[in-house]
Formats: structure tokens, C-alpha cells, sequence
């Protein structure tokens, strides 16, 4: 189990609050792996606009990339992210446990 | 941030009044917040509620920043420093909404700044059973998921 989002919950987090982050992430994982070029001609953002985004992505490990020919190719790295999304929805059970024993309490007879 | 909050809600066939109270009394926050020992609750701004869930064993000093019956409350709570009196650096912001719905009482919490954080490592309480055994596809629709509900 890694523990790289909680070395860097901050980071991560603010990488995955800018939008076109999030599409980047997205088509990278329902087209596969991309160069910055290709990317930056199916998103509506420039291509320096992308390279800048997937070096944050990069910096936070929620892409890594490899060199192919003259340009770097760039892979969803999905365990950061479903890291997040764990830990996102264990706090949400917690509450949804808590919000349950409230309403059996408000609707017990005083 | 829709990354950086949790909202929950729930309906309830109760006034908002009593919800408040739940919400709000120590005895009934030992309840559902807590081991069933009352809590201490000091429930003005700036006042300290001592939450102690059950099964932790700990304690945590949360600092209360807005009380306006029986509407809406707000605290934050440091859940990775049991014993450290909550401030913005180190804890959630905590918030519960109440308000009149047809004959029932809708009750939202929304915990938020996770961005903020920094959990100190052995805290992270990861449910390890989701650790073990996801493939491929299931990872993907995660990812899918995860990003549907930010972007929405």
C-alpha cells in the first residue's frame, strides 16, 4: 500500500483542482498513452498549456512518462488517484455511519 | 473543490429542533459520535468539543466556529492529532445544515480542506480489505468515476 498521497495530500490535491488536469487524466485513461502533441490536438489547450500540466501531473506521480522517438509519451499512473478516491469514501462511510445513529436518535421517543 | 469536501445527507422524520439537539447535546454526541459517554461540549465560536468516536480510544479538541440553532454548525476537527486543539492548519472544517423539508428534517454534513492536510504516517487508516485485488478494469472505471465527480 503506498502512502505517497499522504506524504503529499496537498499537492495532489491541488493538482486534481485545476480542470484541464482532470481531462488530461481522463483521456489518458480512456484513450491510453499520449504524447503532449497528440494530446494538445484532441484538448482544447495548447500544446505548451499540456506539456505544463502533465509536468504537475508528473511531479505528483499521477502520470509518468517515457521517451519514444523524439517526444515522451505520457501513462495514467492510477494508484495516487485511487488512493484518493479510498480514503475519499472511507471518511465518507464514517459519516453515513455517524448520520445514521443521528436519525435512529431524532426519531427515537425522547 | 469537489475533491477536497464530503457531503452526506440524510432525511429525517423529525423536526429540525430535535435534530439540532442531537447534533449538538453531549449526552447524544456520546451517542452517535462516540463511545456513549457524554462529550464535552463548550458551544459557542471558539468554544472546544471533545469528541471521542468509538473505537479509537483517543480523544480530539474540536474547535467550534459557528453555532446558529437549529440551522446550521460548524467545527473543525483535527482527526490526525488526537489531543491537539483544532486550528486551520491541522484539521477539517466540519459543517452540518438543517432544515425543514415537507414533514421531514434534511440533515447534510459536509467535511472539507483535506487539501490542506498532511496525515502523519501510520494514521492513514486505509480500509485494507479495497487494497488487495483490483484489476485492471476496475481501476479504470475508479479513475473514470473519480474524475466524473470532480468535474461535476
Amino acid at each position: 500500500m503506498t502512502t505517497a498521497l499522504l506524504d503529499h495530500a496537498d499537492e495532489l490535491f491541488a493538482a486534481l483542482a485545476e480542470p484541464n488536469r482532470r481531462l488530461l487524466l481522463e483521456h489518458l485513461g480512456a484513450h491510453g498513452a499520449a504524447t503532449a502533441t497528440a494530446l494538445a490536438a484532441e484538448l482544447p489547450v495548447t500544446r505548451q498549456a499540456v506539456a505544463q500540466h502533465l509536468a504537475v501531473l508528473e511531479s505528483v506521480d499521477l502520470v509518468s512518462s517515457a521517451r519514444t522517438g523524439r517526444e515522451r509519451r505520457y501513462t495514467v499512473h492510477v494508484e495516487p488517484l485511487t488512493a484518493a478516491a479510498r480514503w475519499m469514501n472511507q471518511v465518507a462511510a464514517r459519516w453515513d455511519a455517524r448520520l445514521a445513529a443521528i436519525k435512529a436518535l431524532a426519531e427515537s421517543p425522547e | 473543490m469537489a475533491e477536497d469536501r464530503v457531503e452526506r445527507t440524510v432525511h429525517i422524520a423529525a423536526p429540525p429542533e430535535r435534530v439540532w439537539d442531537i447534533l449538538t447535546k453531549p449526552e447524544h454526541i456520546g451517542h452517535w459520535f462516540g463511545t456513549g459517554t457524554p462529550a464535552t461540549v463548550d458551544l459557542r465560536p471558539d468554544g472546544v468539543m471533545v469528541l471521542a468516536p468509538a473505537g479509537s480510544g483517543e480523544r480530539y479538541l474540536a474547535g467550534v466556529v459557528t453555532v446558529d440553532p437549529p440551522r446550521y454548525l460548524a467545527y473543525r476537527w483535527a482527526s490526525a492529532y488526537p489531543d491537539v486543539l483544532a486550528d486551520e492548519t491541522n484539521s477539517t472544517l466540519v459543517e452540518f445544515h438543517v432544515a425543514a423539508d415537507g414533514a421531514m428534517t434534511r440533515l447534510t454534513v459536509c467535511e472539507s480542506g483535506f487539501a490542506s492536510l498532511t496525515i502523519p504516517a501510520g494514521r492513514e487508516n486505509f480500509a485494507s480489505h479495497e487494497s488487495h485485488s483490483r484489476g485492471w478494469t476496475e481501476v479504470m472505471q475508479g479513475i473514470v468515476d473519480y474524475i466524473d465527480k470532480g468535474a461535476s
